[in-house]
């Protein structure tokens, strides 16, 4: 018995202890929960909704997922109002998740104008009044069945089922949540995570359009590979401004190049000469302009706004502009301002091509979404010589055109999705020609927003550009203002040739009719009036929200 | 610390491969040679890793991209044909001269950017490997860059889902069962036994090479749909009807030789003989 035990034993032998004092226990991570509560929610939202599309029955879904967006969005800005009046938009601004989220004035105002744009931009991804009624079945914008072949047997069946693809709306959650975290992240790790999270749903987005299949999976292809290449520059220049600085949080990079971090070996060793600093400074802020579409960043734009579907390029052109804008803001003002010597004459340079090239080549346009393209991309250029100010006021003229910009956006292609043939929506500008006489309140609304975008004073838009203009002047960049406005006057053409079209053409026998949209898109149209008039009008309460805002946290 | 005699060796030979490898995965016209060249260069990364003391990072290299990432496409490639290739044709003239000529232009600002940089020595390295390389990693990943590691998780959510929209189909009918596709084929009439395989007289058993029908033409219905429509059946009807006609004249000869010769029927009784077993021995070996 005893010998067979000795045998059996001496197959296994007894574990050493673990050695616990040679490896130092990993202390907990101390996560802010309630401060990054509003983001937290909308991700909640994003896999509440992912889970009813696994076990809802396909009839239950688009309510569900609705009701799910909805309360969502409407809890996370609850949440961020609720930070705000707590003062973490001032006094007690802080960096929370060890170190990778500010919370702070400029992320709690950007993240609740995405916030509040996704809310809208939901209203606009369930409409589903404008498509006749095929087989029976309500349809919105988007493609019965994305994998379904074009045009194919599949597709057709797929219609004929009442198949729609309600996966739209977590998919355009996760955007919203990275979107959040985008302008607030406090370390490039996280700024590059958080990139690929807003990324990524929106190249699925753009491929699912309804109408003109090919083109939208063309859009989103082309979208992804050049994203895919500016996440891959953005990430190189991470990479070189880390070897730089040895650390990838913003206040540690800020330290070094301002010189008041502690001199270690390895850093006197990488800041012998600015190279590096350069050159990864240089990459980061150009994956940045790709997301803002500033020339020459900006050849994805037109197509990719042309072919999405409608609702997600309204989506697209406002909220990703006001993400990326509140990353770059805190990149050159946090991290870089010690190289604003360097920085200001390359986006001086940036600002005035964007400007022009996105006003002059808008004149040619002969479709509305490309003309809105290229005028988002002018507003970009706008937007950055509010960047260029370095100064408060710079921050919160930034901020202000922002809000301004993003609704009259989404109004602007909501509108877009209304004048519709038999194709689908009639985006062709000559089939815009007399819509004033065939439908007057359409086109007024369409003309508040044209001028808006132009503009013209008593609209959004004006108190805008007034407000960059401004802060680029007190921040000595009179130059740009000059070019800033002739872009404007430029820009202004075909805004306003695009009104005359509509009120002062004969409508074509063969013309557009106008569908008569659900609460839902009227909401978005509503809005979008309402704030371009209330911001034209009285935006000093809003100039000053912007104003208390525009302090980042270091 | 400076780098080694043999690291450098390391560097500059490998370096060499992982831009070749990197090269012929945009060059390469067939997608599985891509995907190879690519996996190429994966590897020389992880070993890369390795030399530098990134054990960890270098051994996921290896399982996780080079093993499963690219094995998996390669299995998608082959799914999805792997004779297809891409259109190079230029939509733009002059499109791919210039794009090279301003990613080599581009190349050489940030090469002499970077080779200005003039770092001699690394530092560090003992520092952040101090308490074992995965440790140190682990070390950063649960605390300091916790909500990266978190808010990657969506990342994967949104893929899965994405992948799920774009290629997943659900059915919009029940699919038809083996009883009623077998009622249906006896009600139509037609093709009510199983499909006639492909593959001529042996020579051929691919799925991709037609049936021949009894006067030497290819059988449509022998070949999958799929590669139908793919347009990848290989087209041997002409070269098989010239081989049946050969084999016609040659039995033909034959018989012909049986009726004037006298040895011919022996030899060719025994070589039936031989042939029989040979195909016994194969089924046994089955």
């Amino acid at each position: 018995m005893s010998a067979t035990a000795a045998a059996v034993h001496s197959l296994w032998t007894t574990r050493a202890l673990a050695d616990t004092a040679a490896t130092p226990a990993i202390p907990t991570p101390h996560i802010e929960y309630a401060q990054l509560s509003p983001v937290l929610i909308v991700f909640g939202a994003a896999v509440l909704g992912v889970l009813i599309e696994a076990f809802a029955p396909r009839a239950a879904r688009y309510a569900g997922q609705l009701a799910v967006s909805v309360v969502g969005l409407a809890a996370a800005f609850a949440a961020l109002v609720a930070l705000a009046a707590d003062g973490y938009a001032q006094g007690r601004s802080h960096v929370a998740a060890m170190g990778a989220v500010a919370v702070d004035g400029p992320a709690l105002f950007l993240q609740g104008t995405i916030v509040l744009i996704a809310l809208v931009a939901t209203f606009t991804f369930a409409e589903r009044r404008l498509d006749p009624v095929a087989h029976g079945n309500r349809v919105d914008s988007f493609a019965a069945q994305g994998s379904a072949v074009p045009g194919g047997e599949q597709e057709q069946k797929a219609v004929r089922a009442g198949f729609t693809t309600t996966e739209v709306f977590p998919l355009l959650l996760f955007a919203v949540a990275g979107m959040m975290i985008f302008p607030a992240a406090d370390d490039l790790l996280t700024l590059f995570v958080s990139l690929e999270v807003f990324s990524l749903p929106l190249y699925l987005l753009c491929a699912l359009a309804r109408r003109r299949r090919l083109m939208s999976q063309e859009a989103s292809v082309k979208y992804f590979l050049l994203g895919a290449f500016s996440s891959a520059i953005l990430l190189f220049g991470i990479a070189l401004l880390y070897g730089y600085a040895g650390t990838v949080s913003y206040g540690g990079i800020a330290d070094v190049v301002d010189g008041t971090a502690k001199l270690t070996p390895a850093l006197a060793n990488t800041t012998g000469n600015d190279a590096l600093l350069l050159i990864g400074g240089a990459m980061v802020v150009m994956g940045l302009l790709f997301k803002v579409a500033a020339v020459p960043f900006h050849m994805w734009t037109p197509d990719v706004y042309q072919g999405a579907p409608t609702p997600v390029t309204g989506f697209m052109a406002a909220a990703v502009k006001v993400a990326a804008f509140g990353a770059l803001l805190r990149l050159l003002y946090v991290v870089l301002p010690g190289m604003r010597w360097d920085w200001r004459p390359v986006m001086w340079g940036v600002a005035i091509v964007t400007m022009v090239v996105g006003a002059i080549i808008a004149v040619t346009q002969t479709d509305v979404k490309r003309l809105l393209a290229y005028s988002s991309i002018a507003h970009a250029g706008f937007l950055l010589t509010g960047v260029i100010a370095v100064s408060p006021s710079g921050v919160s003229s930034v901020l202000f055109y922002l809000v301004a910009y993003s609704f009259v956006t989404l109004g602007g292609f909501a509108v877009v999705t209304l004048v519709r043939d038999a194709g689908g929506e009639a985006t062709h500008l000559s089939k815009w020609a007399g819509l004033g006489r065939r439908s007057p309140l359409l086109a007024a609304v369409f003309a508040v927003f044209l001028l808006s975008f132009a503009g013209i004073p008593l609209t959004a838009g004006f108190s805008g550009k007034f407000a960059v203009f401004k802060a680029a002047a007190q921040g000595g960049a009179v130059p740009l203002v000059v070019v800033g406005v002739i872009s404007s006057a430029i820009a202004a053409f075909f805004y306003i040739r695009v009104i005359v079209m509509m009120f002062f053409q004969e409508p074509q026998p063969q013309g557009p009719t106008v569908a008569i949209p659900s609460p839902l898109t009227s909401t978005a149209i509503a809005l979008g009036v309402a704030v371009t008039l209330v911001l034209g009008v009285a935006p000093q309460y809003f100039l000053d929200l912007a104003g208390k805002a525009g302090v980042f946290v270091r | 610390m400076t780098t080694s005699t043999g690291e450098a060796i390391q560097f500059w030979v490998l370096g060499i491969v992982a831009v070749l490898g990197a090269l012929g995965t945009v060059g390469m016209r067939k997608a599985v040679h891509s995907a190879l060249c690519l996996a190429g260069t994966m590897i020389v990364l992880a070993v890369f890793y390795l030399a530098q003391g990134a054990y960890f990072l270098g051994i996921v290299q290896i399982v996780v991209y080079t093993g499963a990432v690219m094995m998996l496409f390669l299995f998608v490639v082959m799914l999805v044909g792997i004779t297809a290739a891409d259109s190079l044709k230029e939509t733009i003239r002059g499109q791919r001269a210039a794009a090279v000529l301003c990613g080599i232009g581009f190349g050489i600002l940030l090469i002499a950017g970077i080779a200005n940089a003039s770092l001699h020595r690394f530092t560090g390295l003992a520092q952040a490997n101090a308490g074992g390389n995965v440790e140190g990693l682990a070390r950063l990943v649960f605390t300091t860059y916790v909500w990266a590691f978190e808010i990657t998780g969506a990342l994967l959510i949104t893929a899965a889902v994405g992948a799920m929209v774009l290629t997943h189909r659900e059915r919009t009918e029940r699919p038809a069962t083996q009883r009623e596709q077998s009622e249906a084929r006896v009600r139509e009439g037609r093709n009510v036994t199983p499909l006639p395989a492909p593959g001529v007289f042996a020579r051929h058993n691919a799925v991709d090479v037609p049936g021949l029908l009894p006067d030497g033409t290819p059988s449509e219905l022998t070949v999958n749909q799929t590669l139908r429509a793919r347009g990848q059946v290989r087209d041997v009807g002409g070269e098989q009807e010239r081989r049946v006609r050969k084999l016609e004249q040659r039995s033909d000869e034959y018989v012909e030789g049986v009726t004037e010769g006298e040895g011919a029927p022996e030899g060719g009784r025994d070589r039936s003989g031989d042939n029989d077993g040979a195909n016994h021995a194969e089924g046994a070996a089955k």
